[in-house]
């Protein structure tokens, strides 16, 4: 195994963290709670001004910010774009965040956002693709950078590769980071038939610098990846799995709708620094 | 990019940029031969993808949806969706050129005809919240709220918007005032009245309060209570005394 990633880059696992979303704009700066860091979706901040930029600089004063960003698109068609990977770039220094992310997925098409995050065919050709473009990102920003494993409902026609083997050869070409979401892990492997541990352990793992646990929706023959509950019991399980072979990562708490109070998403973090204390043990 | 992959974007796009519906799914399952997909799984990115456009813009327009029947506005919506309006990496980009679609549609469609003008309401009403102006916290001198926007309306928004009470708004010119509270940062918003019009010059054209009082007849401290009414109401911000 090579040497970990993070350990290359200087990264500490930070503890655990939740999203900054509108309806903790006020709220979150002020929690008297414990809270070891706290991620933002870039989108919200690159040409937004007003409330979200207050709430951006309060929670700065507090916490180590991490962008994870929706719009990059680094799987898609069209170039890059310039003036977002500019503004982000100005974000990630202005926020002195240690890393940033996105996902392994394309999200435009001729010149058109889904604001969606679409799963690639797994084919070499498709690595091909994406490695220089994740070079490309790292290089304009300077900063490690890590790829999410997404949720996916179908396999894209034409796939050669194991979903695992595709994701290792982009992260593993590109040499970046990881972040490995698990409930993403037990969505996939559900929907697809396939033993969520095994694939973990097909993983990259010393490439995973940080995780993401979110809540996901039962549907009658599919599981809809909607960061809408609570995290369940499977992927609490599957978490530790997963770190009793990484160690302790940075764990974000992901809830993005059907958002509940804020002590109850600071409840779920508090369960994820519970865990995390376990596996540093 | 390899023509395969290129192939496969082609396929995904032409799939989401078509209507809704079995048809498409067809269309994007046969241009790739021996790709075993259940269409309900495929079916699952046409909602996702349309769904963002649909949501956004009941989020950024809730009196233009609520003026018109439900029909009518899933007829907008899918309208404006195959226009394929999502060009920026901000979700509520999209919602922009709605309300000169709605105005190209009104008539046809038989819609009320205020809606184009509710629908701009609406646009510049978060267009003001959301607006990249920074509102400097001081300033040396008497100046207008950076992020002010001005519409000319046909009809009597600012109390429509205000009471919200069903009744359709009045018709009549209305200049309209929007800005973003330095404070509360959320908009504010007024029909232009004559003070507010006279304190906005003060401010665009440098001019002190001695001066306006000498110009126009108003005692001196009657200009001065204007100043501080609009300064505390946002529309101005006034320096530190």
């Amino acid at each position: 195994m090579s040497p970990r990633y993070s350990h290359r880059h200087g990264l500490k696992p930070l503890g655990a963290g939740i999203g900054l979303r509108r309806d903790f704009y006020e709220a979150l700066p002020r929690t008297p709670r414990k809270l070891d860091w706290v991620e933002i979706i870039p989108e919200n901040f690159l040409s937004l001004g007003g409330r979200s930029q207050r709430a951006l600089d309060a929670c700065r004063e507090r916490w180590t910010l991490l962008p994870h960003g929706v719009g990059l698109n680094i799987g898609g068609p069209d170039a890059l774009d310039d003036d977002y990977v500019t503004r982000l770039s100005a974000l990630v220094k202005r926020l002195d965040a240690p890393f940033f992310s996105d996902h392994l997925c394309y999200s435009r098409l001729g010149g058109v956002h889904l604001h969606d995050l679409l799963p690639l065919p797994f084919t070499p050709e498709a690595v091909e693709h994406v490695v220089p473009r994740v070079r490309e990102v790292m290089a304009r920003v300077e900063r490690p950078f890590l790829l999410e494993n997404p949720s996916y409902y179908a396999a894209m026609p034409g796939g050669t590769l194991q979903e695992a083997d595709f994701l290792r050869q982009v992260v593993e070409a590109a040499d970046c980071g990881l972040l490995l979401d698990v409930n993403n892990v037990w969505v996939n492997a559900t929907n697809h038939g396939y033993d969520p541990r095994a694939f973990v352990d097909a993983l990259p793992l010393e490439r995973v610098v940080q995780v993401h646990l979110a809540g996901h929706d039962v549907g009658e023959k599919v599981l809809i990846d909607t960061h809408g509950d609570r995290v369940c019991d499977d992927v609490w399980a599957l978490y530790r799995y997963t770190l009793e072979r990484t160690g302790p990562v940075s764990t974000l708490i992901e809830w993005d709708q059907g958002i509940p109070s804020l002590d109850a998403v600071l409840d779920e973090a508090d369960l994820a620094r519970t865990a995390l204390a376990e596996a540093s043990r | 990019m390899k023509p395969g992959l290129k192939h496969f974007f082609d396929s995904m796009e032409a799939y989401l940029a078509g209507p809704p519906g079995a048809e498409g799914l067809s269309k994007l399952s046969a241009s790739h031969p021996g790709w075993d997909v259940a269409p309900e799984r495929m079916a699952l990115y046409g909602q996702f993808v349309r769904g963002h456009v649909r949501s956004t813009l009941e989020k950024l327009f809730p009196l233009t949806r609520k003026a018109v029947t439900p029909a009518a506005w899933d007829a907008l919506v899918e309208g404006y969706t195959r226009t394929r309006p999502a060009r920026h990496y901000e979700l509520n980009r999209l919602g922009e050129g709605f309300p000169p679609f709605v105005a190209d549609g009104t008539q046809a469609q038989g819609l009320p005809p205020f809606l184009p003008a509710l629908a701009r309401f609406e646009w510049a009403d978060f267009a003001v919240f959301a607006s990249e102006e920074v509102i400097p916290e001081r300033v040396t001198q008497l100046t207008p709220n950076p992020t002010l926007a001005v519409l000319e309306q046909p009809y009597r928004l600012c109390a429509f918007v205000r009471t919200r009470d069903g009744a359709p708004p009045a018709e009549g010119d209305e200049l309209a005032l929007l800005w973003r509270h330095p404070e509360a940062l959320v908009t504010y918003y007024m029909a232009a009245t004559p003070p507010a019009l006279l304190v906005l010059k003060m401010a665009v054209e440098g001019l002190s309060e001695e001066a306006v009082a000498q110009a126009t007849g108003m005692a001196a401290p009657d200009v001065h209570a204007e100043v501080v009414r609009f300064a505390k109401d946002g529309l101005v911000l006034r320096p530190v005394e």
